[in-house]
């Protein structure tokens, strides 16, 4: 038997599976190819060794140049036929090989040879592929081979679109939290800020009060002296002197008019105090750390609460005008429906090109408590009005908004089970309106919540 | 007869207004306001040596307010005293306002007093001497070899600063370039310098306490900051301790670098010209403890370093 003694060198790759772009020497089986002159006899006897079981076709190949391939199917066609063997069995395998196999380079990549192949391949499946470089034969490429592979790299790749998927859903919670954090921080910071101008004032005028109230030690002990002297305490009649001195020393400090200007600080600083003190209260209402997740609470005093919070960004450029309903109490999370209309009015006031109304109302129908917050600004583009919500999406420019405000608005919203709803005209203003249900009264049968609003 | 300097508060919060008031009584005569069309109008009328004003109010923003009274009235120091210390309003306190002192609420009072104090002393020698000071600020001398110093470690800022130097402003004056701290105040105490063109950080240290006692030692020298760093904190230092002429947010636009280069050189030739107001960026002393081992560092180089003139020396020290 002069033909093939197969040399298959790494029959099918186990691991690691070979990479997308890797060229076709993984799966290159050197086989030694039949000559055009073997006979059908000889290429029967090779198909039944043990050794080339596996395979579908053997290559010809004439010094070096692929000439053909023969399949089992090709034999078949032959031995279905009577006497079959006996008629063909001695002619050359050239008068019946397939005299265009395909060819495929040797430096393609497993993914271009998969196009090839799925491209020119007939099926079912009869013939396997030639590898040859630069026109010279290297080796059978097996057609389930490359689909093995190619099956295991789209694997592969759902794996890692998989995880890549969850990286950035993760990555999107950590920017949605970071969102959050940025807006508390900028909420701390204008508190902080709020707290200055009070502090300011109060701390002076106790400085100030100090001061005289020290001076007024001296000048109450001075007088002491006096009217020891008056009633003839006094031994001394220095110590009347000095009595006198000091009294004389403050009279510009201590008396009666500065008196009344003192107590007009001190009336400045209680209010100072109380200023202090309701920022200190809405910074913990705003947050509601110590509370309850969730309460029955009244819009209202949310949006009062956020009005609070946001008074340093509103103050000098918008007039708020409140326009409030009786409001049933609904159960939601105040915290979160307080960061709602902060953003909102903190947006309102952003979109404000000069100083204006932004205008509240809220009311309550059948199935919703609803709320709406409008701005005299510079509107929103109708192209961009589909996309306000998405997160991400900003016409702020670089640096000054993440695009996440209303995404967070919105999916807070869609937790309530209520619903957004933005209408907007260039220059002249924008309302966005909250509604969320009432838990008061069952809702009417057929009715729909928790979609998305459009623009009417 | 009164010798009492005139003061002016402005600020939204009436109780602010009454409180400074309260703690001014006697020492000044006050003029005391919430309304800043007032303010203007007061400063307008009367000699007023110190404004002292709120930054955030409805009709108009603090430096605004600020830089008009500077228009109107060039010899009257300015003072920002704010609870809000946003980048914005500070950057333009320095670049609009050219503010004496960034005070930030709450104030200490007695610091507060004296440093209304010393704007007023110094106010009025500028106003004793207005007529001249007049004369020097229009006119502007022109001195020839007095150039600009680069401290930067870019390289963008250095062909910058000499493209518009040598193109746009047509100087012919001398441009230096130093990436180092050391390099470039040896290159102060060897050459005539008007302009030193400057960023805050150099090899990842913090120089502005370089920038700080180089307006201690050598008023004339007008610093302009450009710097990619954002801190209020560092630059209210940069204002109370260092006196910075501008600072510009890094990359600035060549225009914007070209106008305020200009500006820096020819208030450096104002200053030359009239010495007294040297006294206008008398400086807070150092404070931070970085701020003065960095000082000791570079200490050598100011004994060595001219002053412009022997009369500037003796105005400054003088004054």
């Amino acid at each position: 038997m002069n033909a093939l003694a197969e040399t298959a060198v790494d029959e099918a790759p186990s691991s690691p599976p070979p990479r997308l772009d890797a060229n076709l020497s993984s799966l290159v089986k050197t086989i030694d190819p039949l000559t055009p002159e073997a006979s059908i006899n000889e290429v029967s006897e090779l198909f039944l060794a043990p050794e080339t079981q596996q395979l579908l076709s053997i290559p010809i190949v004439q010094r070096g140049r692929v000439v053909g391939i023969v399949s089992r199917y090709q034999l078949m066609k032959i031995y279905m036929k009577m006497y079959g063997r006996e008629v063909y069995g001695r002619r050359p395998v050239s008068s019946m090989m397939n005299a265009t196999p395909l060819l495929v380079e040797f430096g393609q990549s497993i993914e271009e040879a998969s196009h090839l192949i799925t491209e020119r391949m007939q099926f079912p499946i009869m013939d396997d592929f030639v590898i040859i470089e630069q026109g010279r034969y290297v080796g059978l490429g097996v057609v389930i081979d490359v689909l093995k592979a190619m099956e295991e790299r789209i694997e592969r790749k759902n794996r890692e679109l998989a995880q890549a998927y969850s990286r950035l859903k993760s990555s999107q919670l950590q920017l949605i939290q970071s969102e959050k954090m940025a807006s508390l921080g900028q909420m701390v910071a204008g508190v902080a800020h709020e707290l200055n101008t009070p502090l300011g004032y109060v701390k002076n005028n106790v400085e100030m009060v100090n001061g005289t109230f020290s001076q007024t030690v001296e000048l109450l002990a001075a007088h002491h002296q006096l009217y020891r002297g008056f009633v003839g305490e006094l031994e001394d009649e220095t110590q009347l002197e000095q009595a006198v001195g000091v009294i004389e020393q403050y009279a510009d400090d201590v008396n009666p008019e500065v008196m009344a200007d003192m107590g007009e600080l001190l009336n400045d600083t209680l209010y100072g105090l109380d200023q202090i003190r309701e920022l200190v209260v809405s910074l913990k209402n705003f947050a509601r750390l110590d509370q309850a997740k969730t309460d029955n609470i009244n819009l209202n005093d949310c949006i009062d609460s956020a009005l609070v919070i946001a008074r340093n960004n509103l103050k000098k450029r918008a007039e708020v005008v409140k326009q409030y309903g009786d409001l049933p109490k609904i159960s939601c999370s105040p915290s979160q429906i307080n960061q709602i209309f902060l953003n909102l009015l903190n947006n309102a006031v952003q979109a404000m090109e000069q100083e204006g109304e932004i205008v509240i109302t809220t009311w309550t129908d059948d199935e919703f408590v609803n709320a709406s917050v409008t701005d005299p600004g510079k509107g929103i583009p109708p192209e961009s009005l589909p996309r306000i919500f998405d997160p991400f999406f900003t016409t702020k420019p670089m640096g000054e908004g993440t695009g996440l405000g209303l995404a967070i608005c919105f999916q807070i919203v869609q937790q309530h089970k209520g619903r957004i709803r933005v209408k907007s005209r260039p220059g002249e203003g924008t309302t966005f309106t909250i509604r969320l249900p009432r838990q008061d009264r069952p809702p009417p049968a057929g009715s729909i919540s928790g979609s998305q609003g459009g623009t009417p | 007869m009164t010798t009492k300097p005139t003061v002016l508060f402005i600020d939204d919060e009436e109780r602010i207004v009454r409180s400074l008031r309260m703690l001014f009584r006697g020492r000044c005569e006050i003029f005391a306001t919430v309304d800043p069309h007032h303010a203007l109008d007061i400063v307008r009328r009367e000699r007023v040596h110190v404004v002292v004003s709120d930054q955030r109010m409805p009709i108009m923003r603090g430096v605004e307010l600020l830089r008009q009274v500077k228009e109107i009235s060039p010899n009257t120091m300015r003072i920002l005293l704010t609870g809000y210390s946003e980048l914005e309003a500070v950057v333009a306190s320095v670049n609009e306002g050219e503010i004496f002192r960034f005070i930030s609420k709450p104030w200490d009072p007695v610091e507060l007093q004296e440093t209304v104090q010393r704007a007023s002393a110094i106010s009025a020698t500028l106003f004793d001497a207005a007529e001249e000071l007049k004369l020097k600020r229009e006119e502007g001398v022109r001195r020839d070899g007095t150039g600009f110093l680069i401290i930067d470690e870019d390289p963008a800022t250095a062909v910058a600063v000499r493209q518009i130097v040598d193109a746009d402003l047509q100087l012919d004056v001398p441009v230096h370039w130093s990436t180092n701290l050391e390099e470039g105040f040896e290159l102060l105490a060897n050459h005539d310098i008007g302009v030193v063109v400057s960023d805050i950080r150099l090899a990842n240290e913090d120089i502005t306490g370089a920038l700080k006692a180089l307006k201690q030692n050598n008023p004339e020298i007008v610093t302009v900051v450009t710097t990619p760093h954002r801190d209020t904190g560092v630059l209210i230092e940069l204002i109370n301790e260092g006196q910075v002429y501008r600072f510009l947010p890094k990359p600035a636009g060549r225009t914007l670098l070209g106008r305020n280069l200009a500006s820096a050189f020819a208030y450096h030739q104002t200053l030359r010209a009239a010495p007294k107001l040297l006294q206008s960026h008398t400086v807070e002393p150092i404070r931070k403890e970085s701020d003065q081992r960095l000082v000791s560092r570079i200490r050598g180089f100011f004994s060595r370093m001219r002053r412009g003139g022997s009369d500037l020396a003796q105005a400054y020290e003088g004054a």
